[in-house]
Order: structure tokens, then sequence, then C-alpha cells
């Protein structure tokens, strides 16, 4: 070292020891520090993860009372589970991966309700029986298609079991983001288990003769109403005396309105006729427009697909609607569907049409828990009787349990949606209070432990069977959203005062677009399969073809 | 002077060199070093994705459609030939203008009259600047809960007022959708216009007014000679901040009116969500929200050039 690389080292050090001496930071402590923080970045990052997995971990299963009919239900699913018979689905489901040991599912779930019974039954349940852990993904309802789909670009594995819509199976069998499950089901299952499913949903998860998952929520609308509203002598007489007939829970769409009116003129602002979930985006608009389009004997599409919703069956079916919207509770035009609810349980409507949860929230089943204390105690439950919708009513999205076709896991993951979906516990699933999950099986309808929730469960269920066995289902085919999101748009426009008729043809030219680009030879590909669903029209549903089931 | 006796300096043996030599780079570029984590982390949150928006601009991005062909110009075609496109920019611009006059005039106001000090003006302060800590979303909701029939108390309210039944539809009917939409965002931003004209006015020298005082100007005109000019350059910071803010308006269409009726609360932010994440249309959504920014730029550039001339040389 010469003179001055030593001059210059001695004012170096000596500025480091200044530095020091004065406390602030040298450039040898700034790095000291910087590489003690990046350890501990990384030493945090598995610490915080093992102790957030330990704090999300599933708790053990929330059992009800065993003398209530929900905790017997809960304890037959769990004898069905340990002692069988054997060749139960969900026996034979627990005994394959007990095996499997040491999995841990990732399952995706709407965010919120829809997400508490895996969480607090199912998931806790699962690895009691068997020792795999569950991952609960919550996700908003459109992410459950598109995330799924992201992370199958991607590769990552991210889910074993995917909760989808029926209409979008098409789409996620031909994109490769879902798997058949043809070869488990023929190594696992219980055949007769698919027997037990209402024929209108037995058929949903099959597509190009494949098996792409399990039909697990029976989201058929139905039609609730004021059963004293309709036993008033006095209403019954001066309806007789205007229409010259009696006072029934109406059949057509045309009495519906016509007798929501005539409830809201004689006894409006202490009730009104009807209420209907219509704000934009709600989504109650898309889905009465396609059952009321379809009771009109509307068609989609010709045979060129090209769209046929601005014919004499729209308009008819958009002027149904627009009267009907009259008659109503006042603001039914900005309703989602829990304001629609906490209407009819306040006593201020008397006829509403929604899905499933909508009789056990009546009956105060529902509230009985405290994830569902946002809606208010009903005032009238054992006033509420059960009717099928006028025409034919929609089964309103529904959800299938399909397997992530990325899943590291694929076995223990169908092994898990066989058992959830088997018989006796989706009856325990169905029968959660804080549920979403809506009955669907032969089982669930003829189920004396359901029956048994509420004075009236049981006839409930029977009109849950009847209305399926008249039910339409939505569009199961690529660019469901586009068409759906059109007729909203449509209907909530004519809402606020658009022409019908140009409305229909806006929406028309919507869905031609989107055909187009989908492919129009596709697009009718995928029509016909889904025209010989039944429940694809009104003359073509599960009684039209002589399948109805009859409690 | 350095005595004999002091420490052994390291040697001169070539690997002490290689350290002397490294240890005089650092020195050199420590501070290029410093900022290395910052700019890998730009890179990678920020012009990667933005580099990938550009490549997904151009190709098939949809998730109904396999595969990922090069499309060439026809997405933002797409957009720029789709009505409900044009009409939402059409909105966001009246919108976030109406937006933005509206909580100017009233921020100002307020700061005009909390300028002085008076007995509670702290508390009254406090008060007034609650809303710019709510999210949006639940700013949404709670009007929604105000204005929506036949819970919300607001019609039965006015119907008082005036004396006869009020029935409006807050969130249904223009022009109300359009009002209800207004007053929301402004109840929620006018404390941020208020927040830094009240920094600008207090910051205005009081000899000014003194000075002004001797004069025997009033007060209108100190206001005009004096307030307005002082404040003006804060004022444009302001309203390009909050201009710049309102164009995305999302949160409260999302929760209050969903876009509707029909599409006609549909802001370019909405009718982006809707195309990326309704429908699934990525690389459509991609196309829209390059041709916003890109018209946000133009906007922003033009707003900026204007402030800095503003400011004195």
């Amino acid at each position: 070292m010469n003179d001055r690389e030593r001059r210059e080292f001695e004012a170096g050090l000596a500025a480091e020891v200044d530095v020091w001496l004065r406390g602030e930071p040298t450039r040898r402590s700034f790095i000291k520090r910087f590489g003690q923080m990046t350890g501990m970045l990384a030493v945090s990052g598995p610490l915080l993860g093992s102790i957030s997995r330990s704090a999300l971990a599933q708790a053990a299963a929330q059992l009800a009372d065993p003398t209530t009919p929900l905790g017997q239900a809960q304890a037959a699913a769990l004898k069905a589970s340990t002692e069988g018979p054997a060749d139960g689905s969900a026996y034979r489901a627990v005994q394959a991966a007990k095996k499997l040991q040491g999995v841990t599912l990732n399952m995706t779930y709407e965010a919120g309700l829809q997400a508490l019974d895996p969480r607090h039954f199912s998931g806790p349940m699962w690895e009691q029986l068997t020792g795999n852990k569950s991952n609960v993904v919550e996700l908003s309802h459109p992410d459950q298609y598109s995330k799924p789909v992201a992370e199958h670009i991607a590769g990552s594995g991210a889910y074993d079991i995917l909760d989808i819509e029926p209409a979008w199976t098409p789409s996620l069998a031909d994109g490769g983001v879902i798997a058949p499950l043809d070869d488990y089901i023929a190594q696992y299952m219980n055949k007769a288990d698919f027997d037990d499913y209402h024929p209108l949903f037995k058929a949903l998860p099959t597509y190009k003769g494949k098996i792409w998952g399990f039909f697990d929520d029976g989201d058929m609308f139905a039609l609730y109403y004021r059963k004293d509203v309709f036993a008033d002598p006095k209403l019954k007489d001066a309806y007789g005396k205007k229409f010259g007939k009696p006072l029934e829970v109406p059949k057509t769409w045309e009495d519906y309105a016509q007798v929501a009116q005539f409830i809201t003129d004689q006894m409006a602002p202490d009730l009104y006729g009807a209420g209907h979930f219509r704000k934009a985006g709600s989504p109650g608009n898309q889905f009465d427009f396609l059952q009321q389009f379809r009771a009109n004997r509307g068609e989609f599409f010709d045979g060129d697909m090209k769209a046929q919703l601005a014919s004499p069956a729209g308009i008819k079916t958009l002027e149904n609607m627009i009267a009907a919207n009259k008659a109503s509770i006042p603001g039914n035009n900005e309703l989602d569907a829990v304001s629609l609810w906490a209407a009819f349980l306040q006593g201020k409507v008397a006829m509403i049409y929604s899905w499933p949860p909508t009789g056990r929230m009546a009956a105060n089943y529902s509230q009985s828990d405290t994830a569902i204390n946002f809606i208010p105690r009903s005032s009238i439950a054992g006033k509420v009787g059960y009717a099928v919708v006028p025409g034919n009513p929609e089964h309103a999205t529904g959800y299938s349990k399909a397997l992530a076709a990325d899943s590291a896991n694929p076995e223990a993951a169908y092994l898990f949606m066989q058992w959830a979906t088997s018989p006796p516990v989706s009856l325990a699933r169905t029968m959660l209070p804080y549920a979403l999950r809506d009955p669907y099986r032969l089982s669930h309808y003829k189920s004396e432990l359901y029956g048994a929730l509420w004075p009236d469960a049981k006839e409930y269920l029977v009109n849950l069977c009847n209305s399926a066995n008249v039910g339409l289902l939505d569009m199961i085919m690529p660019g469901w959203q586009d068409y759906a999101l059109s007729l909203d748009r449509m209907c909530s426009s004519v809402w606020a005062g658009a022409d019908p008729k140009a409305a229909l043809e806006t929406a028309a030219a919507e869905w031609d677009q989107t055909t187009e680009r989908l492919g129009v030879d596709s697009q009718k590909a995928f029509y016909a399969e889904y025209r010989k669903l039944p429940g694809s029209s009104a003359d073509h549903t599960v009684e039209a073809l002589g399948m109805a089931v009859k409690l | 002077m350095m005595s004999d006796a002091s420490p052994a300096l390291p040697s001169t043996r070539p690997r002490s060199r290689l350290r002397a030599s490294f240890s005089e780079w650092s020195d050199r570029h420590f501070r290029w070093l410093l900022v290395v984590p910052a700019v890998l982390l730009i890179l990678s949150l920020s012009i990667y994705p933005l580099a990938f928006s550009l490549w997904v601009s151009f190709v098939n991005y949809d998730f109904q459609i396999p595969g990922h062909a090069f499309v060439g110009l026809k997405n933002f075609a797409m957009v720029i030939s789709d009505p409900v496109a044009r009409r939402s920019l059409i909105l966001t611009v009246l919108l976030s203008a109406a937006d933005v006059v509206i909580e100017l005039g009233l921020g100002l106001a307020l700061a005009l009259a909390m300028v002085r000090r008076f007995p509670g003006r702290g508390l009254v302060m406090s008060i007034l600047i609650v809303p710019l800590f709510i999210s949006p979303v639940i700013v949404g909701q709670a009007w929604t809960l105000l204005l929506q029939r036949p819970f919300g108390p607001t019609n039965y309210l006015l119907g008082q007022l005036l004396g006869h039944e009020v029935t409006i539809g807050w969130l249904t009917e223009a022009p109300w959708l359009y009002i209800a939409l207004i007053i929301a965002d402004v109840w929620q931003w006018t404390p941020f216009m208020f927040v830094i004209l009240l920094a600008g006015l207090t910051a205005i020298p009081p000899n000014l007014y003194e000075a002004a005082e001797l004069d025997g100007v009033g007060g209108w005109q100190a206001f005009r000679l004096i307030t307005l000019p002082q404040i003006a350059p804060i004022v444009s910071l302001a309203a390009i901040f909050r201009l710049l803010d309102a164009v995305r308006l999302f949160d409260t269409i999302f929760i209050m009116t969903g876009g509707g009726p029909g599409t006609r609360t549909y802001t370019s932010s909405y009718y982006l969500y809707t195309v990326g994440f309704t429908q699934f249309h990525l690389s459509q959504a991609t196309a829209g929200a390059w041709i916003f920014l890109i018209l946000i730029s133009v906007l922003v550039g033009l707003l900026v050039k204007r402030l800095v001339k503003a400011e004195p040389a």
C-alpha cells in the first residue's frame, strides 16, 4: 500500500469510526442490517405460513344436537361413512381415502355462506374420517370460473376440486380445465347413487358422453306465497266479484300479474301483491326472463343460430314482467335477492319466487344459525305456502363439483367429491341451516329427517321435486355469461323505460355477436347437445319426457 | 504523523488488491446498488405486467376460446366499435367533471369557512374529513341503504319536507341515478379538496390582506385579487389529483346501480371490469384498458403542462 492508499484507507476508517461513534448508520452497518432483515424475511415466510396454517386449520366438525333432525342426519352420514353399507359410495370413498393419508385438498367455493359447509362440517368430518385435510379457497362467483382457467393456463395445480356452474361444464371440459370422472366412478362408486339424482339434474355433468363432475345444488326457483292472504274471505269474495273466478295461487303469468295487482290494490301499503329481484346484476332478470320466455314457447335460436329473442314470445314475456313490476312493492326494480327476502320475511309481500333458501328462511330455520343473522327473522313463519312457479320454473345456476385436471391428488379429490355428494352426506349438508346447498336427490326430497325440520318442510320438499319435474335449465353452453348479461341489460333498461321491442332487438344483436365470436358452427353443436337435456325447453321437461318423480 | 508502532497495514497481495478494488468499486456504485432492489421490484410488479398486458391486447386471450392466436388490432377495434364502450367513456367524462367541479366548489367554501379559528373548529374538521377514511364500497352501500326503495328513508324524509309523497327511483331512474352517484362521490371526496385547499389558504401571508385592508379593499375583492391567485396552483393540483382518481370511478357504481339500468351507469372502469371479469374477454378488456390509459395520459399531460405553466418561474 502506498502513502496515498494508506491515507485514503485511514480517512475512510476514521469516517466510519466517527459515524459509528455518533450512532449513525454506516455502509457496513447498513449492509449488516440489510442482511439481517433479508434473513429474517426468509425465515418469517415459512414461520408465518405455519402459524397461519395452524390458526386456519380445520377445527372439529360442528355437529348439531343429536336429538334434532339435523343431528340425526349428521350421525347417519357418519355411520354410513364408517360402518357402511359396504357398497355405499360414502363408505367406499372413506375406505379408499384412508390409504392416501396426508393429502391436503384445495377446493374452491363461493365466498361467504357457501364456504361454511366445507369449513365447519364436511371438511373437518372428512379429515376426521380419512386423515386428509381440506383447504377451502373462497372466490367470488365470476372468479369461480376465471381463476381455475387462469391457474390451468399457468399449470399451477393450485386447485383439486372446483365448484362450478353446470353451464360452465362444456367450456371447462373442452379447455382441459376439468377431468372426466368415468374411470374413478367405475372403480369406486355405487352406480345406484346416480339413480338417486332427480332426472333434471342427473345429466347435467355429462358432456360428450363423459361425466365431468357430480351435481351438488338443486337451485330450483319456486313460488312462495302467503297462505293467509289467499285464504282471506273478504279478498276471495272481492276477487270473485271482480274477475268472476276464485282467488287462487296463479298458474299462468297473466294470472300472476292480475292477482298481484289485485292484492296490491286491496292491501297496499301494508302488503303488496308481489316482489322481484330486478336490480341490474342481482341476477334475477335473466332467470325470470328465461323461464317466462320458454313458458311462452320462445326459442333461443333458429336453425342458423340466429337469436330469436325479438319474437312475439319475447314481447309477451316483457309485457308480463312489466305488468308484474307495476303490481309489486315500491322499489321492486331496485331490489336484489337479499332485499327481496327481507321484504317477504317482514310480511310486506304476498308472493315471491326465488331460490330454495326462501322456504327455510320463511320458516325461521336458517336464522337458527348466527351465520345468517343478516337476514331478518321471519314474521310470516307458518303462513307460507309453496307452489310451482307459473308455467315452468328456472333451475337458476346450481353447482357441480368437478375435478381439476391439474390436481396433484386427483384420486383423493375424486374420493372427497364422491363422499360429499353421496346420499347420506349430501342430505346432512343440504340440511345445514346456514347452507345454500339445496335438495337435489330423490332421497333428499323423501327424507323424513329433512321433512321434520319445520312443520311444513315435507310440503316444501314435495314442491321442490314438483318444480324440478317441470323445471327449465340455464343455457348449458359456452358464452352463457355473455348471453345472460345481455338479458340482464335488456330487462333493466326496459324497467327504466326503454321500448321492449327495441331492447329485445339490441339483446338479440348482442347474442348474435357472442355466437359469432365463439363460432357459429361450434355454438350450433353445443346448442344441439343442450337441447337434448331434459329441461331445455317447456316441451322437453322431465315431466314431458315421462320421467317425472311423484312423491 | 503516523508512528512506526501503528498497526500492520494490509498486505499488498493480489487477493487484498482484489478486495480493495471491489471496495473502491462498491464505494463508487453503492448508491446504485441501493436502488437495485427497488428497481427489480418495479420491473417485476409494474413493467412486466404492463408488457404482458400489451401482448395480451394483440392476441386472443379469451377464457372461452382456446389458444392465444395473434389477432393484430382486432381487440382494439372491438372496443372502439362497441357503443357501450363509447357511452361509458362519455359518462366517465361527464361524471368526473361534475364530481370535481362540485367538490372543488364545496371544498373551497368549507376551507374558507374553516380558515379562521373558532371554538370547536378541530372537532368540526375531524368530522368533515371522516368520509375520506371510508372505503368507497362502504360509501356505496351506505348510500344504497339511504336511497334504495322501499327501505331507504330518503323519499320519506323528502315527502315530509315537501308535504307530498315522493317516489323517486334514485338507483334506477334517470336523471336521479346520476345525481345519486354524484352525491355519493361528492360526500366522500369533498373533504379531500377541503384539506388541500385549507393548506393552501393558511399558507397565504397575512400581510397581503393587511395591506389590502389599508388600501380599502373589500372582502370580495380581496378574495378575487389575493386569495384566488395565491391558491390557484394548489387548486390546479387538487383538481388534477381528484380528476385522476374520479375517472376511475367503479366501486360506488358496482354497489349502487350494478351498471344499470341497462348500461346507463357504465363508466369506463365498469365497462372494462364487465368485459374482463364477467364476460372473460380478457384481451378485449386489456385493449380497452390501453386505450383508456392513453386517453388519460393525454389528459394528464395537458393538465400537468398547465400546472407547470401556472407555477411562477
